[in-house]
């Protein structure tokens, strides 16, 4: 594959995925969040998606909300100090709208670790005794969705053994997360491919090579050679990265480390707003239909966006109002 | 004002004083593992009084660091600061797993008397009233670390018999598939490190007999008594081995929390004075 190959637009991307797609997403809670390629797969109405996520955050609210979610499998989602836990998935899961099923944040890393080493499972010891292992509460298998048809999905949640090797004891067994499509929300890509993320990677290395598909969505597509010079810096090779997309505030309302901080009045009206579904739609069609990525930061303005701009030493911004002072 | 004094009445807040009891949980040198909010605050309290040499841990990834700006989240850039690693969660977890961590901080929506946690739904799991957040990384720092200490409002709701859901493992737990009760130690086996150890409550402090895995009263926060407190448990509390109220914060500890870890008022409002 040519370097110039790899390089499409934010539509193209959303295209890329398919209705009913397994995705996935970088970042961690209310961080590097791929949320303009979300909104735009609101816009293009995608249907039946299955998001499996080391935990979410705003990105899975949008498109939950907005009905394009069949299927979720996390551990945590919430808006950390903007709003006390997700609102639509609450929502839909009590009028059972959406499949929802648990995990440990752990065993969510682990699942991830698994599909990137190519391991059909990987055992560990934690949460054992919680309800994350009553078998009741399997509920991919009380939608009779692990019958096999669908080979990423597990035939079972989890399974237990006896350690055969030290004699350890009980350990769970927990199936790899395998994923149609990983989406990665960056500081920076080379024309190849080459990811460099600034701070905590979270589980953007793994999630990457869970996937078939991987699409990096960067603040800023930058000459190859010049992310080179240093590999101790790269995060993941560019041979396992599919498509590139430059967007410059591709994150927001979600921070980017050393570009901006997590727009939290955004977040919080988000929450505050979307309690409802007549609520959320009213959010997607100010926020969402009939607009773009472009529109969609002129609508915020360049003051909202230079408040949430980072100190370039710092790598956050020095300017946002995050406590009641 | 003599620093070391604690303060009076009226000069803090309650989310202080269960602040400054759970930074009097950490001993120096010891690793540990916080979550959002009051326990970063709290830790970092000790950090600055009686543990300088703490090495602290947040989930999404960094070790060691020593922020100088208070973080928002675990995932927060500012976490990083003056860190020796930054990372990402399964490191985080395999560490943890690894047995490194002596001490998790952690929150709640439920508790029973043996120190399970609920923070994934209230109601039937499969006909909820209110699905909350979810486990996070609640359940496996739980597992993990050697000891953990839970910060709550304090409601009888909350303090009850049965929680809706056992999102991370008390003193006893169930064993799967049947479902049978049995004391952690059992089921853990070679990787039973320890457990719950303290929860600290809008209430008082509470802590675990070291043989039933019962919670009982350890200390009272000013103004409230252990019986109305056990009013406040639907669950039989434990009174009898009440040392007495919580130690209040001191001055310098006031100082510490209001002037330089939380300036912002991001998780602690400061005492409006009357």
């Amino acid at each position: 594959m040519s370097s110039k190959s790899k390089r499409i637009t934010l539509k193209e991307a959303a295209e890329i995925i398919r209705d009913g797609t397994l995705l996935t997403f970088s970042g961690f809670t209310i961080w590097r969040r791929p949320c303009a390629l979300v909104l735009e797969l609101i816009r293009q109405k995608r249907r039946n998606l299955h998001l499996v996520e080391v935990n979410g955050g705003p990105h899975s609210e949008f498109l939950i909300g907005a009905g394009c979610v069949d299927v979720w499998e996390s551990c945590w989602i919430g808006h950390e100090l903007y709003g006390k836990y997700g609102a639509n998935l609450s929502r839909k899961v009590k009028n059972k709208e959406i499949i929802c099923e648990d995990y440990s944040h752990a065993e969510m890393g682990f699942r991830f670790l698994a599909a990137a080493s190519g391991m059909p499972f990987l055992p560990t010891q934690t949460s054992l005794g919680t309800d994350i292992h009553n078998p009741e509460y399997d509920m991919l298998g009380r939608a009779g969705l692990r019958n096999g048809k669908n080979p990423k999905i597990a035939r079972k949640k989890y399974e237990t053994m006896q350690d055969p090797f030290f004699g350890d004891g009980e350990h769970v067994l927990v199936p790899a997360a395998r994923v149609d499509v990983a989406v990665l929300s960056v500081q920076q890509v080379g024309e190849e491919g080459t990811v460099r993320i600034g701070g905590q990677f979270f589980t953007d290395p793994e999630i990457c090579r869970a996937a078939d598909t991987t699409i990096v969505v960067a603040e800023e597509i930058v000459p190859e050679e010049t992310l080179r010079r240093e590999p101790r810096l790269n995060d993941i090779p560019g041979f396992q990265v599919d498509h590139i997309v430059e967007c410059a505030y591709g994150a927001h309302p979600t921070g980017m480390f050393g570009h901006y901080d997590v727009d939290g009045d955004f977040i919080r009206n988000f929450y505050m707003q979307t309690r409802t579904q007549e609520g959320f739609d009213e959010f997607a069609r100010e926020w969402i239909f009939g607009t773009d990525h472009d529109a969609y930061l002129s609508k915020l303005g360049v003051a909202r966006l230079l408040n949430l701009q980072a100190n370039r030493a710092l790598n956050f911004s020095t300017r946002v109002k995050r406590g009641h002072k | 004002m003599e620093r070391h004094a604690y303060a009076k009445a009226g000069e803090y807040t309650l989310a202080d004083l269960m602040t400054v009891a759970a930074g009097r949980e950490v001993m120096d040198n010891e690793v540990v593992f916080a979550g959002t909010g009051m326990p970063m605050i709290a830790i970092m309290l000790a950090q600055k009084t009686h543990a300088p040499n703490l090495k602290l841990i947040f989930e999404a990834g960094t070790f060691d660091g020593r922020p100088i700006v208070t973080p928002t989240s675990v995932g927060d850039p500012r976490c990083e600061g003056g860190a020796s690693r930054a990372s990402g969660l399964c490191e985080a977890f395999a560490i943890a797993q690894r047995g490194y961590v002596d001490l998790g901080f952690l929150g709640g929506s439920e508790v029973d008397e043996y120190g399970n946690v609920n923070t994934t739904v209230i109601g039937d799991y499969l006909n909820p009233d209110l699905r909350l957040t979810g486990s996070g990384g609640d359940p496996d720092i739980n597992s993990f670390a050697r000891r953990t200490v839970f910060i709550m409002v304090h409601e009888a709701r909350r303090f009850t018999r049965n929680v809706s859901y056992i999102t991370s493992p008390g003193w006893r737990v169930k064993k799967w598939p049947s479902g049978e009760w049995v004391h952690r130690r059992e089921l853990y086996g070679r990787a039973f490190r320890g457990g719950p150890s303290a929860v600290i409550s809008t209430a008082g402090v509470f802590r675990f007999d070291d043989v039933t895995g019962r919670m009982y009263l350890d200390s009272y926060h000013p103004g409230k008594t252990p019986e109305e407190i056990r009013g406040l448990c639907q669950f039989d509390l434990d009174v009898s081995r009440t040392s007495g109220e919580t130690a209040p914060p001191t001055y310098e500890e006031l100082h510490i929390i209001h002037e330089v870890l939380d300036r912002e008022e991001i998780f602690l409002p400061k005492p409006r004075k009357v």
